[in-house]
């Protein structure tokens, strides 16, 4: 069959490919925007993410049960994000350089652990996935029943995240607390917030929903373990979070369109049109680039994000 | 007579080398406005921070109506009934009112339903003559408006003691003078309420009894109708003071710095300043008068270009230093004083020393570029002598230095450089009275000496002791520029306020 590249076929497989690959990007964004809306910058998640991918990866592999291996996705993130937290918040080292050196050493001992595990094993061990779940009626919706209702649980959990966390952050005292922190903290503090356990717990939830995305990536879209797993994603979603002005339902679109450009690369190595792959390979990252470099702007950033606050 | 609302026994707190707070026993009855008072650092902020829970004490014990109270977190403080308006204002800019109000509570349980709260804060308004919209978003309100906020978060917690952390220092005269009357009404209606100042006009206008503090001690409690000003000044300075400054007639001097249609915008990319003109005279004090945030301090940048200038000129003695760098403003002899004494001013991490020749590195460094100590010790210790600077150590370090000791540091820092104009923001501001004493002497006899000074205030009294020509600056524009002989309290106080006296126009001149 001749597969024309702007055919309905080409626009539905594409928009059912960003949405799933937009799935992992939103749930560790949406965790990022806890930790940013309460002032501390979590650039750990990159390292998480891959800490969460490995852990999900054994426990998967070992117990052959793809939910124990979730749980182990989210714990280790938890741990990660109690670690993390420390550093940013009891200790105040710098919330940058701590992030930073956090995915060096995630990378290094995420790969070590998994040579490691592959030990007397004869190549790379398949874990049991997530399988999508066609909602009855609406999956069979002509185009857009494949493009949104044909998906795992975890795309549809993180969907009912987004308007959870607009829901806890916009209509409930303590989202009110919450970003009360991040954007004065000493305001925070006198009304009777205690800002350290807030944001202790604001990064513990961007650690756990980081790990949980890295289970996401090993269990719902490759079923194996590789150095390069997450290559990145973990800063796309720190752009995702600007992009989305710290609102989760913007968040949500953002994450769709860096989901639809890394699709649209894979979709044309796919139909084999004669533009080369690296171009689009690229496109996240360079939308990634202009959001950190400032360029889109900081309406709605929290006032006191990455300022440490120390109690007198 | 019926036992003190809250009683605060033999409180000790100490800091690294310092005894903040040394056997402090404090008290403050139902009914009464209680003025708290002493120099620069006495211990004032750090027994109310104590109240409040912020600093823990190491010793001493807090009682409320006779029972004994642990205040571990402003969250204790709140249950037991304190509330407090800090210096700065604790309120998130971006939220409304009825947000900020409401913040950190829990009651009313976990959803944000605030049409209650709304209800509430109304009707506080309402008894208690704090008019503010609970859905306005703080940054847009004016200072005065923010503090009746502060008040009425306190109110809304049901505080019963209020104690407000030199609640005058950002107001207007008339704002001040409602303040005082909403104070005057909650202490009849049964609250108790600590205010601490360093006016000691407003302790004799306002407060029933007075507690004066001096290094960490206190010194006397006393009722305020058996005391003077007089008295306080020579309990809290220990010796006598008097704030009447003598400033001699003399003519006007030829134009030294000419601001000719400034407009400058501010951090948010906003019209902060929009054509100001004026001219500045050898000999004169030209006092800028205005409520905090009408565009004088980003004035004062835009002079030194330490902020972009939009358009418009700045010209010294016929230089035009417009776009030139700061240190071009420093060759020309135009000299800076800053509002922020520990950010802009000074390194708070450097000794006085170090501190004192900022700027001039060039003259005390060999030719090789290394620094000669012994000319920087030298000169250090003559400006501290001549400034008498406490304490006298040259290498003791900026930050610990008191407001009032850092401020003549960088006075005299600038002074000793022999300036041919002076930009001088906030010069007394938050200090005591032997401090303030200190530094109008020092201003007055720089002028006497032909300096050309524009002193940016919003200290009215300092205005009026100072000037010779009052500007007013009202929303980034001059109201209108005043004769000191014609200038009233009320006057100026109008025209902080954007109202221009209808009776008389005042007389503009340039
Ligand atoms: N956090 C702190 N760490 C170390 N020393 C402190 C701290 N806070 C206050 N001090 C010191 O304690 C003493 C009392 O300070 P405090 O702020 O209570 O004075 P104050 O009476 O409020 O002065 P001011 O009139 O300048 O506000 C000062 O010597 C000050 O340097
Ligand atoms: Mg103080």
């Amino acid at each position: 069959m001749e597969l024309d590249f702007f055919s309905g076929a080409f626009f539905a497989s594409w928009l059912a490919a960003s949405v799933r690959l937009a799935g992992p990007l939103l749930l560790v964004a949406l965790g990022e925007l806890y930790s940013e809306r309460s002032g501390v910058l979590n650039i750990g998640i990159e390292g998480t993410m891959l800490l969460g991918a490995i852990a999900s990866y054994l426990v998967a592999w070992q117990s052959g049960s793809t939910w124990f291996g979730l749980m182990g996705g989210i714990l280790i993130g938890c741990i990660a994000g109690t670690y993390l937290s420390w550093m940013y918040i009891t200790v105040q080292a710098s919330q940058v350089v701590v992030g930073i050196i956090f995915n060096i050493f995630a990378l290094g001992v995420a790969s070590y652990v998994y040579r490691l595990a592959l030990r007397g094993v004869s190549g790379p061990q398949t874990v049991e996935m997530f399988k999508p779940i066609a909602i009855p009626f609406l999956s069979e919706i002509p185009f857009i029943g494949p493009v949104l209702f044909n998906h795992t649980i975890l795309l549809y959990a993180t969907a009912g995240l987004v308007a959870v966390a607009g829901y806890v952050l916009f209509r409930t005292k303590f989202g009110l607390n919450l970003r009360a922190v991040g954007e004065n903290p000493a305001a925070a503090e006198t009304a009777g917030i205690r800002v350290s356990h807030m944001r202790y717990m604001c990064v513990i939830i961007s650690g756990a929903a980081a790990g949980a995305s890295g289970a996401y990536l090993v269990l719902a879209q490759i079923g194996q373990f590789r150095d390069t797993i997450v290559a990145g994603q973990g800063f796309i979603a720190l752009a995702i979070v600007i992009f989305g002005r710290w609102s989760p339902y913007k968040a949500a679109l953002a994450a769709l369109i860096f989901g639809a450009a890394d699709a649209l690369q894979l979709s044309i190595q796919l139909f084999q049109i004669d533009l080369p792959p690296q171009l689009f390979l690229s496109l996240p990252y360079v939308l990634t680039i202009l959001a950190m470099s400032g360029l889109v702007g900081k309406a709605n950033q929290p006032e006191a994000l990455m300022v440490p606050y120390r109690k007198e | 007579m019926s036992s003190p609302y809250l009683s605060a026994q033999k409180i000790v707190k100490r800091f690294p080398g310092v005894i903040a707070n040394n056997q402090v026993d404090f008290t403050v009855n139902r009914g009464e406005i209680h003025a708290l008072l002493g120099e620069n650092g006495a211990g004032k902020s750090t027994l109310m921070q104590i109240l409040y829970g912020m600093y823990q004490m190491d010793s001493g014990k807090i009682s409320i109506e006779g029972k004994q109270r642990h205040i571990h977190t402003s969250k204790d403080a709140i249950k037991a009934g304190i509330g407090m308006v800090h210096q700065e204002f604790m309120l998130v800019r971006r939220f409304s009112v009825v947000e900020n109000i409401v913040l950190g509570m829990d009651s009313d349980g976990i959803t944000g339903n605030l049409t209650r709260a709304r209800e509430r804060i109304r009707d506080l308004s309402k008894t208690h003559g704090l008019h503010v919209d609970p859905d306005q978003v703080i940054e847009h309100l004016p200072v005065g408006a923010q503090q009746r906020v502060e008040i009425l978060k306190l109110l809304f917690r049901e505080a019963q003691l209020l104690i407000l952390d030199e609640p005058t220092a950002v107001l207007t005269p008339q704002e001040t003078a409602a303040l005082f009357q909403v104070l005057r009404h909650l202490a009849e209606q049964g609250h108790a309420i600590v205010i601490v100042t360093h006016k000691l006009h407003e302790i004799m206008s306002v407060s029933d009894r007075v507690t004066i503090m001096r290094d960490g001690c206190v010194v006397s409690a006393l009722e305020t109708r058996n005391s003077s000003e007089n008295q306080l000044a020579k309990l809290m300075v220990g010796r006598d003071v008097s704030l009447r400054v003598t400033r001699s007639v003399r003519p006007r001097g030829k134009p030294i710095l000419k601001i000719s249609d400034l407009h400058v915008t501010d951090d948010r990319n906003q019209k902060a300043v929009t054509g100001i003109d004026i001219t500045l005279h050898a000999g004169e004090v030209l006092g800028l008068a205005g409520v905090d945030g009408n565009g004088q301090s980003e004035l004062a940048q835009a002079l030194l270009n330490l902020r972009a200038i939009q358009s418009g000129q700045v010209k010294m003695a016929d230089v035009d230093l417009t776009h030139r760098s700061p240190a071009e403003h420093h060759r020309n002899r135009l000299a800076y004083v800053p509002a922020d004494r520990r950010h802009v001013g000074a390194l708070m991490g450097l000794s006085i020393a170090r501190n004192v020749i900022l700027g001039s590195h060039g003259k005390y460094a060999s030719q090789f570029g290394l620094l000669d100590e012994k000319k920087i010790n030298r000169f250090a210790k003559e400006l501290v002598r001549r400034f008498d600077v406490r304490p006298s150590d040259v290498d003791y370090m900026a930050g610990k230095l008191s407001g009032g000791n850092l401020q003549k540091i960088l006075l005299g820092r600038e002074i000793m450089r022999d300036p041919l104009a002076y930009v001088i923001e906030q010069p007394t501001r938050g200090l005591d009275v032997g401090a303030v004493e200190a530094v109008w002497r020092e201003i007055l006899s720089e002028r006497d000496a032909g300096k050309a000074i524009l002193l940016i205030s919003a200290e009215l009294e300092e205005i009026l002791n100072l000037s010779d020509r009052i500007a007013v600056i009202y929303e980034g524009r001059i109201m209108g520029i005043v004769e000191a002989g014609d200038a009233s309290i009320e006057k100026i106080g109008l025209m902080m306020a954007g109202v221009l006296p209808d009776s008389e126009a005042p007389e503009i001149r340039r």
